[in-house]
Order: structure tokens, then C-alpha cells, then sequence
């Protein structure tokens, strides 16, 4: 398989397995006893989440590993990432102007700064949508950069005769 | 062409920032948006190692990012892990009332502003009571640290490419030559 390739579909097999651990956490917590391997899993999650239950998604009434706007913007980061190769080239190295991630943030930072500041409260829609919005362009910014760089230390790897590459170059 | 410059200077100054704003009381809240503190420590350890770069050095390419971020993250990591251990060992309980006090406070601002509902509240003291247990024990600190030696590089990582992104050469470097 092609080196690029190779990459995308390691790193989409994780991203898949992230959010698929968001989704065993309330479904371990609700059908089976594993209640214990469901709280581990919670745990991952805490420090990068408030994992509040009133902000949070649920499934047979457990919530998710993470609140709303962190599993909008979870799920669609996969969901893109899935649908890349359909409208960019995998080998592609270039990335967008960095006016629409600033585009896509600017709904979320509007979103949270008028929450905190009490101008709006933020509602589950808002949160959805703005996380969706930040999610879903990531990995245009991101999967480019990745690849580029996992490929330049392969060739380094390989022209300093690295122990996995030199062996398969030969 | 002249060598890049180091990067493990800048990933331990990056580090370190991250993981003081990751075990400060309060402005650890960041970290609760998606690791948003720990993208922009790796956003800002590609600005400082970019500023680092001179004219007649080698181009800065996207493998610096993931080294960087990487490097960054796990010093940050070990930094969190090092501040909250120190501030209880030198405070202990002390600080726990001196910071719950503190919480109460914003809780209670932020309450009556309408920010956060009640039951939010009420689940942010329970978090709070239960983190401060946590680190009071060994067990408590080691679980953190492997978790955080987990999740940190990989938010780290993300947003130094984010930074590769914004701060990249425009005209791009010359592919390294395959073997």
C-alpha cells in the first residue's frame, strides 16, 4: 500500500477508535457490569473535558465520554477525515488559507466568550453547530501537515539507514 | 546550510508554560474546552521555535512540528504532574482550602450570573473535592501522569501542526531525496 495511504488509513482507525470510546463509556455504564472499565474510560477523558452531564450527549441515559461540543467536534473531525479522499488528493501537501479556520473557530469562540460573559447562554444547537464547524475543517489544516512530516522522517530514516526502512529499501 | 536550531529547548520552555496553565487552579479550566491550552502550547512552541530560525538555516518543515509537539507534550506532561505534587507536598491542605474557597467564589459568581446552571455547579464541587483526593495520593498522581503522558503529545502534536500550517515557508522546502 502507498506510504499516504498507508498513513490515512492509520490515522483514521484511531480517530475511529477515540470516538468509539466515547461512545462505549455510557453503553459499558448502562448494559454490562463493566461499570469499573466504563469509569477508566470516563477518567481518560476528564482531563480534557469537563464532562458535565448537563451539557453532555446520552445514550440509554449514561453520558457520552465528552460533553456536547467536544463530540461535535470529535465525530465530525472522523466524519470529514472519512470523506477526505473524496475532494482532496491523499498525496497532496498544501492546506487552505488560514482565513477559514479562523472562519471556522470564530463561531465557537463567539459561542463560549458570550456564554461566560452571561450575553448568551450557549445552548446545545449552538454548541453542535459550532463544534461540528471547528471539527470538520481540522483536517484539511491537519492530515496534510501529518503526512508531509511521517514522510520526511521515513526518507530521513532511510537515508541514515534506519532499522525498518534501510531492511525494506534493500 | 546551517543546522535548525534546538528543539528541545523550545519544547521544554513550551512544556513547561502548558503544564503550569494545566495545574493552576482556574486557568486549568482552559483544558476543559477540548485540551484548547494544550493546542495553543503547541500553536506557540512552533511560533518560538519559528522565531528561532535565521537566514542561510535549513527550511522549517512539518517533521519539526511533530517532534516539537510531541517533545512539548510530554514535557508538559511531567511539568503539570511536577507542580501539583509540589504544591501539595509545600501547602497540602492549606492550599486545598485556600483554592476551595476560591472555587466557591467564581462558582457562585458564575451561578448567579446564570453561566452555568445549578446542578453544573453542584457536579464542578464534586469534580473539585474528588481531584483533590486524587492527588493526595500516589496512586492519584501516577494514574494522572500516565494519563496526561498520553493525551497531552497528541493535543500537542495537533496544534504545532496547526502552527506548521499557519507559519510555514511560502515557498516550500526541497522533498528530502528518497534512498
Amino acid at each position: 500500500m502507498e506510504f499516504n495511504k498507508r498513513v490515512y488509513s492509520i490515522f483514521l482507525f484511531l480517530v475511529a477508535a477515540w470516538c468509539g470510546l466515547i461512545v462505549a463509556a455510557p453503553l459499558l455504564a448502562s448494559y454490562t457490569q463493566l461499570t469499573g472499565v466504563a469509569s477508566q474510560v470516563y477518567s481518560l477523558f476528564s482531563p480534557i473535558c469537563h464532562q458535565f452531564d448537563s451539557r453532555s450527549f446520552h445514550i440509554a441515559g449514561e453520558k457520552l465520554g465528552v460533553c456536547i461540543r467536544c463530540s461535535s467536534i470529535y465525530f465530525s473531525f472522523f466524519a470529514s477525515l472519512a470523506l477526505y479522499p473524496l475532494f482532496r488528493r491523499l498525496e497532496s501537501f498544501t492546506v487552505p488559507r488560514i482565513q477559514w479556520l479562523i472562519l471556522a473557530l470564530m463561531p465557537m469562540a463567539l459561542d463560549v466568550m458570550s456564554n461566560l460573559t452571561s450575553i448568551h447562554l450557549s445552548t446545545t444547537v449552538t454548541r453542535t453547530i459550532s463544534g461540528i464547524m471547528f471539527g470538520g475543517i481540522l483536517p484539511v489544516f491537519l492530515f496534510p501537515p501529518l503526512v508531509e512530516a511521517l514522510s520526511q522522517i521515513r526518507n530521513r530514516l532511510t537515508l541514515r539507514g534506519g532499522i525498518f526502512y534501510a531492511r525494506k529499501a534493500q | 546550510m546551517l543546522e535548525k536550531p534546538n528543539k528541545l529547548r523550545i519544547a521544554l520552555i513550551a512544556g513547561v508554560i502548558m503544564g503550569v496553565v494545566s495545574s493552576t487552579p482556574g486557568i486549568n479550566l482552559i483544558n476543559c474546552c477540548c485540551c484548547a491550552g494544550i493546542w495553543l502550547g503547541g500553536f506557540l512552541a512552533m511560533y518560538f521555535y519559528k522565531q528561532q530560525f535565521t537566514e542561510g538555516m535549513m527550511p522549517l518543515e512539518s517533521s519539526d512540528a511533530l517532534i516539537v509537539g510531541l517533545m512539548s507534550g510530554v514535557a508538559a506532561a511531567f511539568t503539570a504532574t511536577i507542580i501539583a505534587v509540589l504544591i501539595l507536598l509545600i501547602l497540602g491542605p492549606v492550599e486545598a482550602e485556600f483554592i476551595r474557597s476560591l472555587m466557591e467564589k467564581i462558582l457562585d459568581r458564575l451561578a448567579e450570573n446564570g453561566s452555568i446552571p445549578s446542578d453544573t455547579v453542584d457536579q464542578l464541587r464534586e469534580q473539585f473535592e474528588r481531584s483533590v483526593k486524587d492527588s493526595a495520593r500516589i496512586s492519584g498522581v501516577f494514574g494522572n501522569l500516565f494519563v496526561t503522558l498520553i493525551i497531552y503529545p497528541i493535543f500537542s502534536i495537533l496544534g504545532a501542526l496547526l502552527g506548521y500550517a499557519v507559519f510555514r515557508p511560502k515557498h516550500p522546502p526541497v522533498p528530502t531525496p528518497q534512498a
